[in-house]
């Protein structure tokens, strides 16, 4: 945003702005910032809107084409019997059949298990992080740093763990040992530590991004009250949860939202490093989706599987949207 | 259209070749050639029975083919040696290679959806043969075929490895064969033999009996060994673990190791249905019975004793380990013998490793009163051809089917990176003969004895189960032995969880 | 800490929380970087040099990661032996492909929806946005059988398409933003001056161009780390680094030096990107909610 910060007719807090709510669908009740300028729909241009729909067109067509119409055929699909040789309908007995699959509901458990989690630890690892990063003398170099983890592929973040932790020459496996927190087994190897495996990737490559989300809202704690607080003697402990938090609430908001459903979405560095197992241990719900629809090939059961998955991430979707358009939510 | 793969044409031709080629497309043009899926075209010239049989493999040059396979040896091979096809037939193949369960994957898609991107697949037996069978074209027509060439040793049961053919070939139906064997995995035991004789004394004096491994050597035995050595490696000794299994995220192999274990008490196996057949409604399953709880305890007693790193190795893992020297036997896969005869990447290379047919059945472990056998299983890979294909392609197909299972290039695969024969001519070359005694120029015939010679004739061969729903079930019985391994249920408990499940899965 | 520079004087409190800060970031950057390290050096040495390991314990045996003489026959086996320029190359035409498809579409499509007003407006962004969201394993059923009935699986122009499912809401999302902060009476005041209609908007595209420059990068980013689109929509022709990466993994042996290499090969252009960009990436992976 700070290229456009030097225009003229910019309102100027658009540029320090950390986190700007997006009035954009909402114009008819929006209430026009002090500063904002005219918006198209003041102005009531001429032209027909038609002209803009021309320009949305191509885009629209693409996105309905390889977003839209899967959709409908996913919902289609979920209501069949796909197996070896053609389709048979079979109405909601897909989705009965999932509450009595017992590896269906362990793949929601673990899911939330492993989100919650990674979440967790990256939270509280990523703010303390961002607070220490934060004015400090090395800031950029720091943060260059901290970027790194987050532009490996996730396929191959997988295997590069892999290498880390096995059990015969990996570096992570002889430090565990060496310092006594593991036994002689890999930590791939037990139900329980492979988890933990599959977690502390997730959080070697994504706390960066909740340090840096941290970061962009430690900017915008009003420095004014911090000051007034030190003033009157308060520590920077109780300053820290009575004014910074809650500043870095809404962002912090915005990262989780993101994080649980990009845990939805990419499975690939858990694939290649545990494919589920030991047993099904790590088996969160999208791998066994995986392995319903491209192994076992049961789409119609696959689709429905599907379908609650994309459930529960519209309902976080929505939930994310709504944080965006509440200007509230950026300025407590 | 970016992809150049590897065995591309224009990267191998030579200049005088391609100007060859120019004059065969040339004239081809008149004949005119049809695309057909994935980088596939076909032409073709008419020929009779009465043709010479150059002009029966050149009928359709200038056609494309592709070929999906798994990325073993074999397929490498054949890769590098596709001129010479190409040089005999004048069809070129593109030969794409991936892991088992990716290919599984895509060629389960391509048949499924009624296309034929890949012409020619690897049908791995169950992975692939069982859910897909009905998708393969039944080659037995084009057999006798006299428009056809055909190899002079045939197709019969007897041209291959006993129980390949059915292995691979016939599913559900006895008079259709849909795959021809191309390369073969049979488990064997690899043992230390420097390690066995080195602490045979001390064993004996515990134990009271010899360490050793023949043909006699039960899974108690294996359970003894293998705890003999975690006490010693325990107690400080400079030596490896003695046991490990197949667990990993590979579903089929771990199935494939407890099944070795049930079927060498009694032959038991999951369903009472012709097993080198299979059945498409196999019923109920025996597990949950008194055999199958007892060797699950005996597979739990095994694990125990095993590596530390039992749960996390894979198939590639656990030879890797047996490799670097981490234990004294694996129940491993005997194309896997090439990698540990090599000396580079080896410790267990140079002699110290021998090679013995999979342990037998101990006769106190058995409660069903059947046979004690040293139970063999396999993952017999069989090429054969997409039935959503037309029938030029069909037959076109056909020609790389006969060749690449061929005995000749069986041959030189073996010498050269390390095959597994499927053809019985092969075994009885003098070359190969010779190889089977060290030192051996093909190591991996090392084990041929050991996995041809005894595991997988009967009694010993276990082939099933085939049933359509087969890759589940892999994944059904690796999921919940792992879960009983790591602590979380009993023995009976998983049985009886496998139970309800399997029956589920098979509507039974 | 934030408020450093206003307290000037120091206790023992502080002095401690200083010190405590630093062991945190000193042992979290080793915690981050160490991971490149090792590959780093492993693609460098040869198989069984990488697996050399100090006694369990014995800390001052670490100096064996160190101990090796360098080779290149890794890279070499990539390039040579394995046709990793090709899977370069694919990797280059279709996140490059499927990032500029996406900003074009997606610029024209955000620069509407910043002018315009309708009903049903929001319902309509909900939508697209939420089809970034979606799982990818979710969107990969039907999205393949699709896909292979127009023949697009295993092709360069398929997988360009499989990527846009994912960039073009993205470049949609995060350009309405650029635009929204682009006042219409720039575009107006040169209408006045009889500028047609899409020469206004092409006259604003200036201010928003180096936020469009950044954001094909991002969506290059986001392509070229895929991996299971490029599994299954790419497979076969279309092979990019990361399948090939995974592909090193085989039955016989795990060529862990290759993929060590493989690994180095696939990630320093991302590095390179990353860092030019690096003030657009925090507002482009948290979909333009905050803003750095």
């Amino acid at each position: 945003m700070t290229d456009t910060s030097h225009m003229p007719l910019v309102p100027h807090d658009v540029g320090t702005q950390l986190f700007r709510a997006r009035s954009h669908s909402v114009e008819v009740e929006a209430k026009p910032r002090t500063e904002v300028t005219e918006r198209p729909r003041s102005f009531n241009p001429p032209a027909p809107k038609r002209y803009y729909f021309y320009l949305m067109a191509p885009a629209i067509a693409i996105l309905a084409f390889i977003s839209l119409y899967p959709f409908f055929w996913l919902i289609f699909l979920s209501l069949q019997d796909v197996d070896i040789g053609g389709g048979k309908w079979v109405g909601i007995d897909n989705y009965v059949k999932l509450f009595s699959d017992s590896r269906f509901i362990n793949g929601w458990i673990l899911l939330l298990k492993y989100s919650v989690i990674c979440l967790a630890v990256q939270l509280t690892v990523g703010v303390m992080l961002a607070v220490v990063v934060n004015n400090s003398r090395y800031e950029r170099f720091l943060v260059t740093a901290l970027l790194m983890p987050m532009m490996m592929a996730p396929a191959v973040a997988g295997l590069l763990w892999l290498f880390l932790y096995n059990g015969t020459f990996g570096w992570y496996h002889w430090i565990l040992q060496s310092l006594g927190i593991l036994g002689s087994a890999s930590i791939l190897a037990r139900a329980d530590t492979a988890m933990i495996a599959v977690i502390v990737v997730d959080v070697w490559q994504w706390t960066p991004l909740i340090t840096l989300i941290a970061l962009a809202g430690l900017k915008r704690v009003p420095r004014d009250q911090l000051e007034a607080n030190m003033v009157d003697g308060a520590s920077p402990l109780r300053n820290f949860f009575s004014i910074t938090l809650p500043n870095l609430y809404p962002v912090l908001l915005i990262a989780v939202l993101l994080r649980f459903m990009d845990n939805f979405r990419f499975i690939d560095s858990l694939l290649v490093l545990t494919g589920g197992g030991p047993g099904s241990a790590t088996k969160i719900l999208p791998v066994y989706l995986f392995e319903v629809a491209f192994k076992f090939f049961k789409l119609g059961r696959g689709a429905a599987i599907a379908l609650t998955l994309l459930l529960v991430t519209i309902i976080l979707g929505k939930i994310l949207v709504r944080v965006f358009e509440n200007p509230k939510s950026g300025r407590s | 259209m970016f992809h150049r793969p590897k065995n591309a044409l224009y990267k191998r031709v030579t200049r005088r070749r391609f100007l060859e080629l120019g004059g065969i497309g040339a004239t081809m043009l008149g004949t005119g050639s049809l695309a057909i899926g994935l980088n596939s075209t076909i032409m073709s010239t008419r020929v009779q029975a009465a043709s010479s049989d150059d002009a029966k493999w050149k009928q359709f040059a200038g056609s494309k083919l592709t070929f999906l396979s798994e990325n073993t040896p074999p397929s490498f091979a054949i890769r590098d040696n596709i001129k010479a096809f190409y040089d005999l037939t004048g069809i070129e193949v593109e030969v794409l290679t991936d892991d088992l369960p990716v290919v599984q994957q895509k060629a389960g898609i391509d048949l499924r959806s009624g296309k034929s991107d890949y012409i020619l697949n690897y049908v791995q037996d169950k992975p692939i043969g069982a859910p897909f069978a009905d998708f393969y074209a039944d080659l037995t027509p084009m057999f006798g075929d006299d428009a056809l060439p055909q190899d002079p040793d045939g197709y019969g049961d007897g041209a291959w490895v006993e129980n390949f053919l059915n292995a691979c070939g016939r599913f559900y139906s006895k008079d259709k064969v849909i795959a021809l064997p191309y390369d073969a995995a049979i488990p064997v035991t690899f043992y230390r033999q420097d390690l066995f004789e080195q602490h045979s004394k001390s064993f004996e004096a515990e134990y009271g009996y010899r360490m050793e491994f023949t043909k006699d050597t039960t899974w108690k035995n294996v359970l003894d060994y293998a705890t003999f050595f975690k006490k010693l490696k325990e107690g400080g000794a400079d030596v490896p673990y003695g046991y490990a299994q197949h667990q990993g995220s590979f579903a089929w192999t771990t199935q494939l190791d407890i099944q070795r274990l049930l079927f060498s008490h009694g032959r038991w196996t999951d369903f009472d249905i012709d097993d080198k057949l299979g059945s498409k409604e196999p019923g109920k399953t025996k597990w949950g019975d008194e055999q199958s709880v007892l060797m699950l305890e005996k597979f739990k007693a095994l694990a125990d004793v095993s590596h530390p790193d039992n749960l996390a190795n894979g198939t590639l893992e656990l030879n890797t380990v047996y490799q670097s020297g981490n234990i004294a036997m694996q129940v491993q896969y005997h194309e896997f013998a090439a990698s540990v005869e090599d000396e580079k990447t080896s410790r267990a290379a140079g002699g110290k490793t021998a090679y013995a047919v999979c342990p037998k059945g101990e006769a106190s472990w058995i409660k069903n009163g059947g046979e004690s056998v040293n139970g063999t299983n396999c993952g017999i890979g069989g090429i054969g051809i997409n039935k959503n294909a037309s029938e030029q392609v069909q037959r076109a197909a056909y020609l790389f089917a006969i060749w690449s299972t061929s005995r000749q290039l069986q041959f030189d695969v073996l010498k050269g990176l390390g095959g597994t024969p499927t053809r019985q001519s092969v075994l009885d070359m003098p070359e190969v003969k010779e190889a089977q005694k060290r030192p051996s120029k093909m190591p991996n015939a090392l084990t041929f004895e050991a996995a041809y010679g005894v595991g997988i004739q009967d009694p010993n061969f276990v082939l099933g189960p085939k049933i359509p729903e087969a890759n589940e079930y892999h994944s059904l019985i690796a999921s919940e032995t792992q879960r009983m391994l790591s602590g979380e249920m009993s023995p009976e408990e998983t049985a009886k969880s496998l139970q309800t499940q399997i029956d589920e899965l098979n509507g039974a | 800490m934030a408020s450093r520079d206003v307290v000037s004087y120091e206790t023992p409190f502080t002095r401690i929380a200083r010190y405590a800060s630093i062991v945190f970031v000193v042992l979290y950057l080793v915690w981050t970087l160490l991971p490149f390290l090792v590959m780093f050096m492993s693609s460098f040495k040869d198989l069984l040099e990488a697996f050399k390991l100090p006694a369990v314990g014995d800390w001052s045996g670490i100096g064996i990661f160190f101990e090796f003489t360098p080779t290149l026959k890794h890279y070499r086996s990539l390039f040579v032996d394995n046709s990793f320029a090709t899977y370069i190359a694919n990797s280059l035409i279709a996140a490059g492909g499927s990032a500029v498809i996406s900003v074009i579409f997606g610029s024209l499509a955000a620069y509407s929806l910043s002018r315009v007003d309708f009903r049903g407006k929001q319902d309509l962004f909900f939508w697209i946005i939420s089809t970034r969201m979606a799982p990818v394993v979710a969107v990969m059923v039907p999205l393949y059988s699709i896909f292979r009935s127009l023949d697009l699986v295993g092709t360069l122009p398929g997988l360009i398409l499989a990527y846009t499912t994912f960039n073009l809401p993205f470049a949609i999302w995060i350009l309405k933003g650029f635009f929204d902060n682009v006042p219409f009476a720039i575009e107006e005041a040169q209408m006045v001056d009889g500028a047609t209609r899409f020469q206004a908007f092409r006259s604003i595209l200036p201010l928003v161009a180096p936020g469009i420059g950044a954001f094909v990068v991002l969506c290059i980013l986001f392509a070229w780390n895929d991996f299971l689109f490029a599994a299954i929509i790419g497979s076969g022709g279309a092979k990019t680094l990361p399948v090939a990466t995974r592909e090193l993994v085989q039955p016989q042996n795990i060529q862990w030096g290759a993929i060590m290499a493989a690994g180095v090969v696939t990630t320093l252009p991302m590095m390179a990107l990353g860092l030019v960009i690096r003030k657009y990436l925090v507002t482009g992976l948290t979909m333009g909610a905050v803003k750095e």
